[in-house]
């Protein structure tokens, strides 16, 4: 995909890919906020959903 | 001649460059294993909930504690980190910044979101301990550790505020916090009757309890070793810049821990105990292991071994049910180690021109970790509870949380509970602390 800014050793710190797109490194952060606090949302539906069961 | 002085000066750079290369990956080396050990601390508080749980809530209890680890590592990267730099003067942030501790400082709110999860077994519900947990683990605990826990933390240059082991920054505050959510959250059906006496809720694993224990004390030594600075080439510090050795962490760690434990058995006879008593050791001895002579560590350890358990016993009377103590050893535990370090450390010389160590600054300081942790504990959790996303149901609680929630058996085939597993008053060591 060519991804990378880097194209060289030569001062190179870390490589991943989009490092060079500032909105593209936003959505990554938005997604792990979203996955972090979307699964509490989930774990109180599944719970309630559990005790309605029982 | 000028060729030969050229070209010692290169091997010079380079040998000055290879050193501070060698220096960096050293200390990074060193954080790196402290960070290892305390994932033991995690482990152990793992065995330890749930060998302390009914076998009918083993796995429920289990899971809760693995989830609190998972979920402090992407909070205290979104904004733990964030608070303990740029929150030292109070609550306003003062700037953003980053740094090579933040794997430590992250375990180190595991540690906090796993001393509370404890207290908590058997009947609270996942999604308001995971909110409870994250609250603790990445702002709460943190907010302490910026005030009274970094060089310039609003404790340290107007109080002189000393906790190199973290007594207050991490037990205290963890150990009002879980006070504050158990009084909320109410006690396990069952714990008491009607009268106001109180029923003994038998663990289902004691060996796999202590066991925990025991790895948590294994934890602790990365812990302690990630409360000293590591600078390359020079002498270690402690966080607030002073000199120390790792040689007065180790004395004092050790002798702290076994007066702990003596000072438990003594008054307990309880192996659960004495365990927990080699934990109250620690920390009661943990604001001041740089300086400490070591029979003093020892003998605070004793002392804190000896007093702890009376607590829980009347934690207990006064209705509240902290299922594994965390009360009494965190929090009063914590206690000990914050007030004892302006007793016996008074004086002792700060850098840069703060104050020096004072039983006044302890005393503020300890004052200050036990609202930290209670106000925000007892406030979200009752706001938790209005809304139904604290307390599992009484009836569910009955039927047990693994076979309501948990899709697999902690005990398959080869082991039937029995069908008591709640006590009547004074049946059999109804208190192991009395």
């Amino acid at each position: 995909m060519n991804t990378s800014p880097i194209e060289s050793w030569e001062g190179a710190e870390a490589y991943f890919t989009y490092a060079d797109k500032p909105a593209i490194m936003m959505l990554f952060l938005l997604l792990a906020v979203a996955i972090t606090f979307g699964t509490i949302i989930i774990a109180a539906v599944h719970e309630k959903h559990a005790y309605n069961e029982h | 001649m000028e060729q030969e002085l050229a070209a010692l000066t290169e091997r010079l750079a380079a040998l000055e460059s290879s050193t501070a290369m060698s220096g960096t990956i050293n200390s990074e080396i060193f954080y790196w294993w402290c960070t290892a050990l305390m994932i033991a601390i995690h482990a152990g508080f793992l065995a330890y909930e749930m060998g302390a749980s009914r076998v009918k809530n083993v796995l429920a209890s289990g899971i809760k504690n693995i989830l609190a680890f998972a979920f402090m590592v992407p909070t205290f990267y979104f904004f733990g980190w964030y608070i303990y730099l740029s929150f030292y003067n109070g609550l306003l942030p003062a700037e953003d910044a980053t740094g090579i501790f933040w794997a430590a400082f992250t375990l180190f709110a595991a540690t906090t979101a796993s001393i509370f999860s404890g207290a908590v077994i058997e009947r609270i519900q996942t999604a308001g301990f995971l909110i409870l947990a994250i609250l603790l683990g990445s702002v709460v605990w943190i907010l302490g550790g910026a005030w009274g826990w970094h060089p310039t933390g609003w404790l340290t240059v107007k109080f002189g505020y000393h906790d190199v082991g973290a007594a207050g920054v991490v037990h205290m505050v963890a150990g009002f916090f879980a006070l504050g959510v158990l009084i909320n959250l109410g006690p396990r059906v069952g714990k008491f009757n009607a009268d106001g006496s109180a029923n003994a809720i038998f663990a289902h694993n004691i060996p796999f309890t202590i066991t925990g224990l025991m790895l948590i004390i294994v934890g602790f030594f990365g812990f302690l070793g990630g409360c000293i600075i590591y600078m390359p080439g020079e002498q270690w510090i402690n966080i607030y810049g002073q000199p120390t050795t790792l040689s007065a962490f180790a004395f004092n760690t050790l002798m702290g821990m076994a007066g702990g434990i003596i000072g438990a058995w003594v008054k307990t006879r309880d192996p659960f105990w004495m365990m927990s008593g080699a934990l109250i050791g620690i920390f009661a001895a943990a604001s001041g292991l740089d300086v400490y002579y070591p029979p003093v560590a020892f003998v605070l350890g004793t002392f804190g071994g000896f007093v702890v358990p009376m607590v829980a016993v009347w934690l207990e009377k006064v209705g509240i049910d902290d299922a594994v103590g965390a009360f009494p050893v965190h929090g009063i535990g914590g206690l000990i180690g914050v007030v004892s370090c302006g007793v016996f450390a008074s004086g002792y010389p700060n850098v840069d021109g703060m104050p020096p160590v004072s039983l006044w600054g302890q005393i503020v300081g300890a004052v200050t970790m036990a609202v930290l942790g209670f106000v925000p504990g007892y406030v979200v959790s009752f706001v938790l509870n209005a809304v139904g996303l604290l307390r599992v149901p009484d009836h569910i609680q009955e039927k047990g949380l693994d076979i309501v929630k948990v899709p697999v058996s902690a005990y398959p085939e080869n082991y039937t509970p029995g069908p008591v597993n709640v006590a009547t008053p004074g049946s059999v060591a109804a208190s192991p602390a009395e």
